[in-house]
């Protein structure tokens, strides 16, 4: 059984911690649906790794919100927040689910992939080539979610993962980038990294 | 295509149905909270009855394809990818939940809700606006802005959007995506023509 971390008190902001759990729990759910797709053991690992994560967050949050509660007003206004928190917590766990059926080794069936992807909005695993554009360019000057409605969710490099990786992020060659997006912009997104397009 | 392989397919497409509707449900449900919307909160709890019924549906159908021994991996993976989109539904419902309770949106929430990296917003189309007399489908509206039209309200009712949705004047847009696209989205739904910068790469 893997090792929880202990929980300590210390004073958060619960803006920061919610908005940190709702960007996570959305993200996890993308994360793992690539590795089920993809079938990738080491993108599950990143996945249940986020969810020790979400868990530790929700803890936080709760200790937070019990010290902020003096009368039952207090109450009946902070408890949307612990709800939503615990809606977050279950969507990571959700996503955790599907990675551990990944981890088993129970995959899912080729047809899904087939399924998803006549999608509107999808899923893909790009890999960058030497001839791409996009080699040697930060993530935050292509704009891709502005300009093509896609996002790279992760980027693998050699062995590693870099999980929502930020504006800085310099593309080099042979990485794979997962993306999600609306199903031209997808498809756009294909064409940039094989380089088979160079403008868009 | 063998009856197998249809029923298959039949299954896959019941999962795809299953997985985007539970996530069109979170964006729903944080949009309730962001507007504190009792219609939009009704909306994805209709929406997980729903959920609820189609995922039953989808088990059945999985339990009586005629699946053979060495195939039960994949077909348990199925089965859990299902309960995965039910377990989705179930937290949206949750948020959404919040709102049909009637309590008020703590502010927190909203600043949550806004400044989030996937955030949900909405516009009102104006009646200059490019947006007007076209189809969802010729809007492109993703293409252009990055953000998903998710729901749309026309006068008092929300409308289940088709890619033929003809957007009319004074439509209420509720849309999802990365914040990035909030601007973008503004300024296609008003008058004033959507300026793209070109880069040159």
């Amino acid at each position: 059984m893997s090792k929880l971390e202990k929980i300590k008190y210390k004073p958060v902001s619960v803006r920061e911690v919610l908005t940190e759990m709702k960007n996570l729990s959305e993200l996890m759910i993308d994360l793992a649906y690539s590795a089920a797709l993809f079938n990738s053991l080491a993108l599950a690992e990143e996945v249940l790794e986020l969810e020790k994560r979400v868990d530790t967050l929700t803890y936080l949050l709760n200790m937070d919100a019990m010290l902020a509660v003096r009368r039952a007003e207090d109450a009946e206004d902070l408890v949307g927040i612990s709800m939503v928190a615990a809606a977050a917590d279950k969507i990571s766990d959700a996503a955790a689910d599907i990675a551990a059926l990944v981890l088993r080794g129970i995959g899912v069936h080729p047809i899904v992939r087939e399924a998803f992807e006549g999608m509107e909005e999808g899923l893909t695993r790009v890999e960058v080539r030497p001839a791409s554009i996009l080699v040697g360019k930060k993530l935050g000057e292509l704009e891709l979610a502005a300009r093509i409605g896609v996002d790279i969710i992760a980027i693998r490099r050699g062995e590693r993962f870099i999980i929502n990786p930020s504006q800085d992020e310099v593309m080099v060659e042979n990485d794979a980038l997962i993306a999600r997006g609306a199903s031209i912009g997808v498809k756009k997104l294909e064409r940039l990294a094989d380089g088979t397009l160079e403008e868009f | 295509m063998s009856p197998m392989e249809k029923t298959v397919k039949k299954i896959a497409d019941k999962l795809a149905f299953l997985k985007d509707t539970s996530e069109l449900m979170i964006d729903l449900a944080y949009s309730s909270l962001l507007l504190n919307s009792r219609e939009l909160a009704e909306e994805v709890h209709m929406l997980e009855e729903q959920v609820d019924e189609l995922h039953t549906e989808f088990e059945f159908l999985v339990l009586s394809s005629g699946f053979k021994p060495e195939e039960s991996k994949e077909f348990l993976g199925l089965i859990r990818l299902g309960v995965v989109t039910e377990k989705i539904a179930d937290a949206a419902a949750e948020i959404a939940g919040v709102v049909l309770r009637g309590l008020e949106p703590h502010p927190v929430l909203r600043l949550v809700i806004e400044g989030a990296e996937e955030t949900v917003t909405q516009a009102r189309v104006s009646e200059k606006s490019f947006l007007v007399g076209k189809t969802l489908r010729d809007a492109k509206i993703p293409e252009e802005t990055g953000m998903w039209v998710l729901t749309l309200r026309r006068g008092k009712k929300w409308l289940r959007l088709r890619p033929e949705t003809v957007i009319e004047a004074g439509d209420i847009l509720i849309a999802s995506g990365y914040a990035e696209g909030v601007k973008d989205l503004k300024r296609l739904a008003s008058d004033s023509p959507l300026k793209r910068t070109r880069l040159a790469l």
